[in-house]
């Protein structure tokens, strides 16, 4: 018998009741949703909902004028 | 009046005392303009993610002010022209964080953690005794 395709339904992270805020100083956090190279990850891999996403896409690039985030890891 | 957030980047070169100093004048320009500081944070020379005019490292404050929007941009302007603040960042809030900000947390878990773990390699395994 063929097994079904199965995939578990994502959820937004900062969706729910403890969802962390969306902060341009929480580099820690911010970190997790660019990728190796300093891009930002789309929101259809990252889950992320569209309203959050562009919050989110925001804050990175204001942590990024700060330089508390590269832009990319080209010259440092 | 409304809430802001600003947090300037200082040039590396200038001591501490400097950049209080500097920090200083643009509170009591808020002041004076009938604002409120609610809150200043020294996060302290950081090293930066890229090079900003060819610096590696800046001092970071943060400032948490109520006030009108015409002194925060009579602030803005000056910290423009003030060649010691090398970038500004002021964002409007709804409301503030209570306590520290995460910056400010950050520092005190790593010295937390390092007060408990005393002995501890960095890859967190603990020294052979004996």
């Amino acid at each position: 018998m063929k097994k079904p395709f199965f995939r578990r339904k994502k959820s937004c992270p900062f969706s729910g009741p403890n969802a962390p805020i969306i902060d341009h100083k929480d580099v820690r956090l911010l970190s997790r949703f660019v990728s190796e190279r300093g891009k930002i990850v789309p929101a259809r891999i990252s889950s992320v909902s569209a309203k959050k996403q562009r919050e989110l896409a925001r804050t990175i690039k204001r942590a990024r004028y700060l330089a508390l985030m590269p832009y990319s890891d080209g010259q440092k | 009046m409304a809430f802001y957030e600003c947090i300037f980047l200082a040039r590396p070169e200038i001591s501490t005392a400097q950049v209080e100093a500097h920090t200083e004048a643009f509170s009591n320009l808020i002041i004076d303009a009938g604002g409120e500081v609610q809150k200043t944070e020294f996060w302290g020379l950081k090293t930066l993610a890229y090079r900003v005019k060819k610096n590696r490292k800046a001092h970071y404050v943060m400032l948490n002010l109520i006030s009108s929007k015409e002194a925060i941009d009579e602030m803005r302007r000056l910290m423009s022209l003030n060649e010691d603040i090398m970038r500004d960042l002021t964002t409007r809030v709804d409301a503030f964080e209570d306590g520290p900000s995460i910056m400010m947390r950050k520092v005190k878990e790593r010295e937390e953690r390092n007060a408990q773990e005393g002995g501890r390699y960095a890859s967190g395994r603990a020294p052979i005794n004996g």
